[in-house]
């Protein structure tokens, strides 16, 4: 018994490692990891590394959900073709409000220009599908199938048809990672869309509550009130919907009030998001782009023989 | 009860593939919450069984593993798990005189103290989320291990014979 008990084969300098000093090594190597990987971002190459690895058993994990997923809708085609008209009818109501749209953003830009205000409203998106979703139910992460080919980069925006989703924690050639504005680790800077006050929400670990914990007890907050995003902080672009409030509660004793909002984004349904690149995001490819144009120019004049 | 012969690694590793896509298997968010650790529960069986081949190092891989896929802070569910093994050799010469049912009794303090660290060390990082029905997937790990266990047990046995 405890011949097969103990692997007699492990000694360091003659010394056997037993089990209580291979566990205290392993407790010492896990904390100086974890504050490593808390503090800084230089562990990510290695989870990268392992993240490709891992992809294959987690591809198998998902196609039970897909195969399922369409074979659902294989057999709702009367769900589809009732989905396929209210679609019909709201891009025909969209497509009406989006001519308008049209010439208020020309219009909106001549004024801005007009005040040499630096801010655009100019942005481009691009449409991911979420391949799954976290498999611990308490962290709100989601895979989606566009990475750094497409120009995905980390701390881009993600936003759906109703508001802002989260930001893209990590990127693979081909997927990246985002985590959501419910998850437990994340904040959002935002404003009160009617007052204007600046604050910031906190996922709350559930899919349908952000906590505003920093408002004091005679701000200006009532509920129905949308929040949207400041863009202070730079991550977020500024002005989409994030949450709206559900409820406001003063306790007796308390320096802050206890609000609550939920995410005007659907956070637990559809398949496809948004991401969003913001205009100054943009701006050093065009010009880079304008530059390589530049260049393309001078060697053309100088390969030219002077006449 | 110990499976007195060699396992080939192949096999822990098939085991453990397995039991890491039970693991990922999208489920519902009802059933997610009570979805048994089957992948610890496989990590700990092998840290059990084969005591010589799968350390305490090993199942801290494994943790680590889990880490990269959950997207927590590299060595969370490495540490818990290498704790929670830890446990597991400190109980063997007990647990191997026991039926597979008797085992997973005395495997739950085992399952609280993996689900403990992790909910620990989520709290010292900021992301805790303390809602009681966190700790659902301890009971539900202890009334599958012997199934689990024992469905382990026979594959071993077919390959070492």
């Amino acid at each position: 018994m405890r011949g097969l008990a103990e692997d007699d084969k492990s000694s360091l300098l003659g010394r056997r490692i037993t089990p209580g000093l291979r566990i205290v090594a392993i407790v010492v190597i896990s904390v100086i990891l974890m504050m490593v990987d808390h503090a800084s971002t230089s562990l990510t190459p290695i989870r990268s590394t392992l993240a490709v690895a891992t992809q294959p058993i987690q591809m198998i994990a998902e196609i039970p959900g897909e195969v399922a997923h369409y074979m659902g809708r294989y057999f709702d085609r009367g769900q589809l073709i009732s989905d396929n008209e209210a679609l019909e009818q709201k891009v025909l109501l969209l497509q009406a409000r989006l001519q308008r749209l049209a010439s208020l953003q020309a219009e909106n830009e001549r004024i801005r220009a007009l005040l040499a205000s630096a801010s655009s409203l100019d942005q481009n998106v691009l449409i991911a599908r979420i391949l799954s979703v976290s498999p611990d139910p308490y962290r709100h992460y989601i895979k989606l199938n566009k990475g750094s080919t497409d120009g995905v980069f980390v701390g881009q925006a993600l936003v759906d048809a109703n508001g802002i989703m989260g930001q893209v924690t990590d990127v693979t050639p081909m997927g990246s990672r985002a985590i959501l504005i419910t998850d437990a680790n994340h904040g959002i800077p935002v404003e009160i869309n009617r007052t204007g006050l600046q604050t910031i929400a906190q996922g709350s670990g559930k899919t349908n509550e952000l906590r505003l914990p920093f408002l004091a007890n005679n701000s200006d907050i009532q509920i129905g009130d949308l929040l949207v995003t400041s863009g202070l902080g730079g991550r977020y672009p500024s002005g989409y919907p994030v949450a709206e409030v559900t409820s406001v509660v003063h306790q007796p004793g308390d320096e802050f009030l206890d609000v609550v909002a939920s995410p005007t984004a659907h956070l637990n349904r559809g398949r496809e998001v948004l991401l969003v690149w913001t205009d100054n995001t943009i701006e050093p490819v065009a010009e880079a782009q304008a530059e390589g144009a530049a260049e393309v120019e001078g060697d053309a004049r100088g390969d030219t023989p002077a006449p | 009860m110990i499976i007195e012969r060699r396992v080939s690694g192949l096999l822990i590793l098939a085991t453990l593939g397995g039991a890491l896509f039970l693991a990922l298997l999208p489920l519902p968010d009802a059933l997610s919450a009570i979805r048994p650790a089957i992948y610890p529960a496989t990590v700990l069986f092998w840290v059990l069984m084969q005591p010589a081949s799968f350390g305490l190092l090993a199942a801290w891989a494994c943790g680590i593993l889990i880490d990269v896929i959950y997207g927590t802070p590299l060595g969370e569910h490495g540490l818990a798990l290498a704790i929670a093994g830890y446990a597991v050799i400190r109980m063997r010469e007990l647990l191997w005189t026991l039926p597979i049912w008797q085992q997973g009794i005395l495997l739950l303090p085992v399952f609280i103290l993996y689900e403990f660290a992790l909910f620990w060390i989520d709290g010292v990082a900021g992301a805790e989320v303390n809602q009681w029905w966190r700790w659902l997937p301890v009971a539900t790990t202890t009334v599958v291990w012997p199934f689990w266990a024992s469905f382990l047990e026979r594959i071993a046995e077919l390959e070492v014979g």
